[in-house]
């Protein structure tokens, strides 16, 4: 009604002016973005700029004045932040350290999404007794601080976990002692199972959207699930696998905490991000090392971003579908 | 279908409740997890040790370490000291043709807890603090010495230092870096410019302050700044200035507990240090902004001379400006002066190594961290690696050889060993609530005036664990 | 090299041996309706080697890579017999026969160790509650299936019970292992053998039926080993008291400390709330959203109408309120709410806000992949960067954090005549503006567009005030000179809004990630439903909040879930950042603090199960909202 009662009221002359108005208006929301990125980039570009500064040009003058670190005496922008970052042998090396977080990290993202998509699509599409609270229990789990699993993790994967039954005394091996404490498996382990409720999560949430009616035909065509599960549902998923892949790529490669407690001392299996913040040295002597090191672990989830970015594209997620 | 479920999930159970039939009385797996009653093979206290262990020299000995593989744990995490670090022990590996691995971890402090909770704890670990060790000593996680290894810690260090790795009469920890914290950092040219000459008690440096003051100059560098760790430099004035006012015996019964915060000789010592520090004059970045000063930032002022006096640990010298000339000539060190007694008290700091398996490799390794030649190697290779600058490294070991030193780390060196009274940092021997929380952050609250120094010691009193 | 190749083979084993697993798994179970006799003897298999397997990993059977495959075979062709013919007693045959091998092989090879000594007495017991409990359970599922067979199965658990788990091990014969062996063996083997005949509908339910399991069996694996059974642990843990290896019981004594804290929360101060600067200008702008809504609701014929411009002014009013109140109110639990409420709002609004911008905008992957980024960036990066923003210098010295840098310019110019005229004028010019473009919309009847400017001056006013009245930015005039010199914030150690700026941290982060879910699903409104309110004349902003807003909203439920659940969990920043000094303790940092920093697990335990409860009815209210939306469809 509003708008009606808008285009009567409004002569030509005033809709001329409202237009140019619009146009006016029009731009903002490019501006407004602009804003926020400048604003979001302004923290991140401060830190690629420190990268290639001197400690003592860091620790005295802001990066915004780096250009006068040759006249302030500290020297030029230099590589030799890289340079001691990339050759660094302390916690088993750099290199060493970017090739662990890629075992870790491709494992941990491709095992948790396919057991993840597996296990949405039976809370989605196969009816059985008792589904909506299996759904809700292990979503639930979601609040489970994962701090508090690292422990018996770890114990497990020492020792094997062992249940004593009440009793009548006898000890039962229920998970072997594979020693695995202390080896990158552990390490999949503990974050496949923690990723598990916020994929079942996202991804059930997705799939349950479907075209049911596709599946209803193709079930009477006699296929099974395991086929529909991966002719048809895989394929119109590719967004949101792409979106948690994304992130549980992020995550995993990122991790310090999991990876450090896992596999503690044994410094071949070391991931970089614990590398890089094994450089700043115990009173933090060495911070502006960070710097660099940041960067370069940086660029990998970077390069898994921009390749998995297309899958965000209009008209492929499933609302389009639906509608 | 329904049937056929039934029959999977008994056979389920079927192979569960055969696999249930297994003996309580394995001998392969003590790790009995049932609940929160986990005990680990290697946690197994041992208070006799097995023989041959440690006897290092003995070619017999040797011969029995060829192969092996010893994993070490620590703070040390940067190039520098971790790598000074492993190379010291790549030394002995090789002359025995063992491995021995160095992991050096940030969060190490945090993350021993883990491991060693969770079944997975290296063979030795680099404790920074000797309240840690005792607590795993009594958690039955580490190992006493072997009588051969404690043998060679005493033989080659200061009673003070053998007594930190010293739990309830038994010997568990091998020092393995000394690091002394009375000392005040200055430029000898600028005392030499102005004819200061080095203060020996405290009325002298006070007397040294005002003289400074009134020739216009800033006597105090002073930033308590460090992050989450922001006001730990606070508390070592507090512990230098309560060991030289009140005594060792005093300090002692006031790290355990015994001594509260709010007993007036310690609320005397914490005014006279804020009184000093918000003297008009007397502090480069005055008043507030002490807090504000990262503890790290005071090494370009004290080269600049916007200040002349910098009390901080000898760890300092790796946070000068680089290419900072040190010793006569350049940034010197002189002592923390005595109090009115007379006695010279020490602040001092380190780490201890612990054994968390009882294998003779493990004490091989143990026993060199005690040897003079690991404190050599670790110096010379740590200031290899800093360019034949200070190390950052200083031990305290009584027969390494000084010669490896440069002339200002000996200088520290000597403090050490000459000490009449050596207290470890009563921070760290304090439980962690306190001594890694509320003495930081009251201190730093009292030194902002945003509490007086009587409400900031009675929230750390309040805070000081119960049990 | 060797440790890239070492790691690819790793990676590729991995994943490859997971995909043999599950697609094994489904492949078997299709072989039921067509080829029913190698589906049985692949189960056969399966079971004894699962069996025997369970065996060898409780080292109870020597010779154990002989045995199990000895029982491998065996399982397998008694499989294959049972589905070659449908006699009834040759069924029962081959059930028994294989059976007894099988229970042999267990009584023959038990390790010798841990032989059973069967007390007579005990087994005549345990066998008598087991055909009790079989013929039990028979009669409470109404006497349908065959009470021989229920009797049959519980009658052999009741001999498994009372043979081997009952006695002691390790005292007892070879001969009674093996008579412990064959009769359970005989028991289940003839259960087995009892089976009805499956027809073809039989075997294609169990080709159906067995999916849900196959699909679900690994993540609830995997759930139970890493979440389930550790939170029951943490739970048990949680009455305890004292160090890891002498754990005492304590009660609920864990509970009522963390309760009795005074640093859990504390309202001493909460008086202030009421005369804080936050809480008059919150309610200011309360005031002035409220009288938006009331006026363009006027016009629509309702109390209230929520266009655009007076829902952003009761949102800003809610924030500033809500900032105001958890400035006054401090402890632990203050802070948790504060990160939950800061840190959703604004990365969810955010995140909303640029999908949409970007939406309609040029460049749009670069700024999205910009805003993205903080998401890519590890923690220990994010944490550097961010102590660089904040981080404080002496007054003497130039500050090397952009935030002090920018605080204590703006101070300068404050007080620099100068530099104040030329601000004021700028500003004049922008709020001269903003007002245009407040009259041109009320002369277009957008009242939206007055709405939204009018709320965008406010600030302007704002800073206008400042620089005339009282200045802005940080400095300090010393009295006995006059001489102005700067003051820097200590973001971190300045209490309460320390708090504040360690949450920027994390929307920083954040607001990436839901942008990215909120863009995909933007992206997702059908464009037809767009393009048809514009053909009725909708206008963007009408668009926006009838279509886009409705069509979205579950996606903003799982960000938000999403957000509350991350937040509440906050660890990472204020560990690094301050350690929970400084009054910006939070939960699960003063967890880690106890159990982890000082090994009181009981303690540490006990938070944790506060914060699980806590995190509980939020994901609760979430999920059903979200199945009941689903089922609404």
């Amino acid at each position: 009604m509003a708008t009606t009662d808008r285009h009567l009221a409004t002569g030509p002359e005033p809709a001329a002016l409202g237009s140019r108005v619009r146009g006016f208006l029009g731009a903002i929301p490019t501006w407004v973005l602009w804003f926020f990125v400048i604003i979001w980039t302004v923290p991140t570009l401060g830190l690629f700029i420190n990268s290639f500064r001197t400690r003592d040009a860091q620790r005295n003058f802001g990066w915004w004045m780096f250009w006068q670190d040759g006249a302030h005496g500290y020297g030029g922008l230099t590589l030799q932040n890289y340079r001691d970052v990339l050759g660094s042998e302390a916690t088993g090396g750099l290199a060493n350290g970017l090739l662990n977080s890629a075992a870790i990290a491709i494992v941990a993202t491709i095992i948790p999404i396919a057991i993840a998509a597996f296990a949405a699509y039976a809370f989605a599409w196969i009816d059985f007794k008792g589904r909506d609270w299996l759904f809700i229990a292990t979503v639930a789990l979601l609040a489970v601080p994962s701090q508090v699993a690292l422990i018996p993790l770890l114990q497990m994967y020492a020792g094997g976990a062992h249940l004593t039954i009440p009793l009548i005394a006898k000890t039962v091996t229920v998970f072997p002692d594979l020693d695995l404490a202390g080896t990158i498996p552990a390490v999949w382990l503990t974050h496949t199972g923690f990723a598990l409720p916020f994929a079942i999560f996202l991804l059930h949430n997705y799939m349950s959207g479907l075209p049911g009616d596709i599946f209803e035909s193709a079930r009477i065509d006699g296929a099974d699930h395991f086929t529909i599960f991966w002719r048809l549902v895989v394929p119109l998923s590719i967004p949101v696998l792409a979106a948690f892949t994304i992130f549980q790529f992020l995550w995993t490669w990122n991790d310090y905490l999991i990876a450090l407690t896992m596999i503690g001392g044994n410094r071949e299996a070391l991931p970089a991000t614990v590398v890089v913040a094994s450089l700043a040295g115990e009173f933090g002597l060495r911070e502006h090392l960070l710097t660099a090191g940041a960067f370069v672990i940086t660029v990998v989830p970077m390069a898994v971003f921009f390749s998995l970015q297309r899958f965000f594209v209009r008209g492929i997620t499933a609302g389009s579908v639906k509608g | 279908m329904k049937r056929f479920r039934i029959v999977l999930l008994v056979l389920v159970a079927f192979a569960l409740v055969a696999a249930a039939c297994s003996s309580s009385s394995e001998e392969t797996t003590t790790t009995a997890a049932e609940g929160a009653e986990a005990t680990t093979t290697t946690a197994a206290p041992a208070t006799t040790t097995t023989a041959g262990g440690g006897e290092t020299t003995t070619t017999e000995a040797m011969a029995s370490l060829e192969g092996t593989t010893v994993t070490v744990f620590g703070p040390e995490s940067s190039d520098e000291e971790a790598g000074a670090m492993q190379d010291a022990l790549d030394v002995f590996a090789a002359a025995n043709g063992m491995t021995i691995v160095y992991t050096g971890a940030r969060d190490f402090s945090d993350q021993i807890n883990a491991q060693a909770a969770g079944g997975n704890p290296p063979d030795i670990a680099i404790f920074p603090q000797p309240g840690k060790l005792a607590d795993f000593a009594r958690e039955g996680y580490i190992l006493p010495l072997p009588d051969d290894v404690t043998a060679t810690v005493t033989a080659n260090w200061p009673e003070a230092f053998v007594s930190f790795g010293n739990v309830d009469g038994v010997q568990y920890g091998v020092p393995n870096k000394a690091d002394i914290k009375s000392l005040v950092w200055y430029d000898t040219n600028a005392f030499e410019e102005n004819g200061y000459g080095i203060p020996q008690t405290l009325d002298e440096l006070w007397a040294l302050s005002d003289q400074m003051v009134a020739n216009g100059q800033t006597p105090w560098c002073v930033g308590i700044e460090s992050g989450p760790a922001t006001g730990w430099p606070f508390t070592d004035w507090v512990e230098d200035m309560t060991l030289r006012l009140q005594g060792a015996d005093y300090y002692d019964q006031w790290v355990a507990g015994e001594i509260k915060f709010s007993d007036p000789a310690m609320v005397d010592i914490w005014q006279t240090i804020i009184d000093l520090w918000n003297k008009p004059g007397y502090v480069y970045a005055a008043g507030g902004s002490i807090a504000s000063t990262p503890f790290g930032d005071n090494g370009q002022p004290l080269v600049d001379g916007d200040c002349m006096m910098h009390r901080q640990a000898s760890f300092y010298s790796a946070f000068l400006p680089e290419g900072t000339p040190t010793g006569p000539g350049g940034i010197d060190v002189f002592y923390f002066p005595a109090g009115p007694d007379g006695t010279k008290p020490v602040l001092g700091g380190g780490t201890l190594a612990a054994a968390f398996d009882d294998r003779p490799e493990v004490w091989a390794v143990m026993n060199y961290y005690a040897s003079p030649e690991y404190s050599n190697e670790r110096q010379i290779a740590q200031q290899a690696r800093k360019g034949g600058q200070l190390s950052g490294y200083l031990s305290a070991n009584k027969n390494m050889d000084l010669n490896v030193f440069l002339p200002l780390e000996q200088t520290m060196i000597d403090i050490m060993l000459n000490a009449e009274v050596l207290r470890f940092d009563g921070s760290d021997l304090m439980p962690a609530a306190v001594g890694a929380g509320t003495f930081w952050t009251e201190g730093t609250s009292a030194v902002n005036g945003d509490e007086t120094v009587e409400e900031a010691v009675a929230n750390i009193d309040a805070s000081w664990p119960s049990s | 090299m060797d440790r890239v190749i070492a790691t690819a083979v790793g990676i590729i084993a991995a994943v490859g041996v997971s995909a043999i697993v599950f697609i094994g798994a489904n492949k078997v179970f299709d072989l039921a309706p067509r080829r029913w006799s190698l589906f049985s003897s692949l189960i056969g298999g399966a079971s004894s080697l699962l069996v025997f397997g369970l065996l060898w990993g409780n080292r109870l059977i020597e010779e154990p890579v002989a045995v199990t495959a000895a029982a491998l075979v065996v399982g397998v062709a008694a499989g294959y017999a049972l589905s070659r013919t449908s006699d009834r007693t040759v069924h029962l045959v081959i059930g028994v026969t294989s059976g007894v091998i099988l229970g042999g092989l267990l009584g023959f090879f038990f390790n010798s160790e841990y032989l059973p000594a069967i007390e007579p007495l005990g087994l005549v017991v345990s066998i008598g509650v087991g055909f009790a409990l079989g013929a039990a359970l028979w009669a409470s599922r109404g006497r349908r299936a065959s009470i021989v067979r229920s009797l049959l199965l519980w009658g052999s658990m009741g001999w498994l019970f009372g043979a081997w788990l009952l006695p002691t091990l390790g005292e007892g014969s070879r001969i009674e292992s093996i008579v412990a062996g064959v009769v359970l063996g005989a028991g289940v083997g003839a259960w087995v053998g009892t089976f009805p005949l499956p027809d073809h509908k039989m075997k294609e339910s169990i080709s159906s039926g067995s999916r849900k399991f196959i699909f679900l069996i690994p993540a609830l694996g995997f759930v139970l080993m890493t979440l389930v059974i550790p939170l029951i642990r943490t739970f048990w843990l949680g009455f305890l008291t004292g160090t890891p290896t002498h754990l005492t019981w304590a009660g609920f004594s864990n509970y009522v400390s963390i309760v009795t804290d005074p640093g859990i929360i504390d309202f001493s101060d909460w008086t202030d709330m009421f005369t804080s600067r936050l809480m008059i200008a919150g309610v200011l702008v309360l005031l002035i959203g409220f009288a938006v809504a009331r006026v363009s609701g006027k016009r629509l014929g309702q109390t209230f109408g929520l266009t655009g411009g007076s829902l952003s002014a009761i949102a800003a009013g809610v924030i500033l309120v809500g900032f105001a109140v958890f400035a006054a109110v401090r402890g632990t639990i203050s802070n948790n709410l504060w990160w939950i409420f800061a840190v959703t709002i604004f990365s969810t609004g955010m995140g909303l806000a640029i999908a949409v911008l970007s939406d309609r905008s040029k460049g749009e992957s670069v700024a999205k992949s910009m805003i993205f980024m903080p998401m890519a960036i590890s923690f220990v990066g994010a944490s550097i960067i961010w102590r660089f923003m904040y981080i404080a210098r002496p007054p003497q010295k130039t500050q090397t954090g952009v935030m002090n840098a920018v605080w204590i310019k703006l101070g300068e110019w404050s007080n620099s005549p100068t530099a104040t005229a030329v601000i004021l004028g700028i500003l004049a010019l922008v709020l001269v503006g903003i007002l245009f473009i407040a009259w041109r919309g009320r002369r277009a009847h957008m009242p939206a567009i007055t709405a939204g400017a009018v709320v965008a001056a406010l600030p302007i006013v704002w800073l206008i005030y400042r620089f005339l009245g009282p200045g802005l930015g940080g400095f300090q005039v010393i009295e006995a000179t006059g001489q102005t010199i700067g003051q820097p914030i200590l973001f971190l150690q300045e209490a309460p809004f320390n708090n504040f700026w360690m949450m920027v941290v994390l929307i920083w982060i954040q607001t990436g990630f839901a942008m990215v879910i909120l863009s995909a699903a933007i992206k997702a409104v059908p464009t037809e439903l767009i393009e048809a309110s514009r053909i009725d004349g909708a206008s963007e902003s009408q668009v926006f909040w009838r279509i886009t807003i409705p069509q979205v909203s579950p996606t903003i439920g799982v960000v938000v879930t999403t957000l509350v659940v991350t937040v509440l969990k906050v660890f990472d920043i204020p560990k690094v950042m301050t350690n929970g000094n400084f009054g910006t303790q939070v939960l699960a940092n003063e967890m880690w603090q106890r159990a982890f920093t000082e090994l009181n697990f009981g303690l540490g335990s006990a938070i944790a199960i506060v914060l699980f409860l806590g995190v509980l009815p939020i994901m609760w209210m979430n999920i059903r909202r979200m199945q009941k939306e689903r089922a609404a469809h």
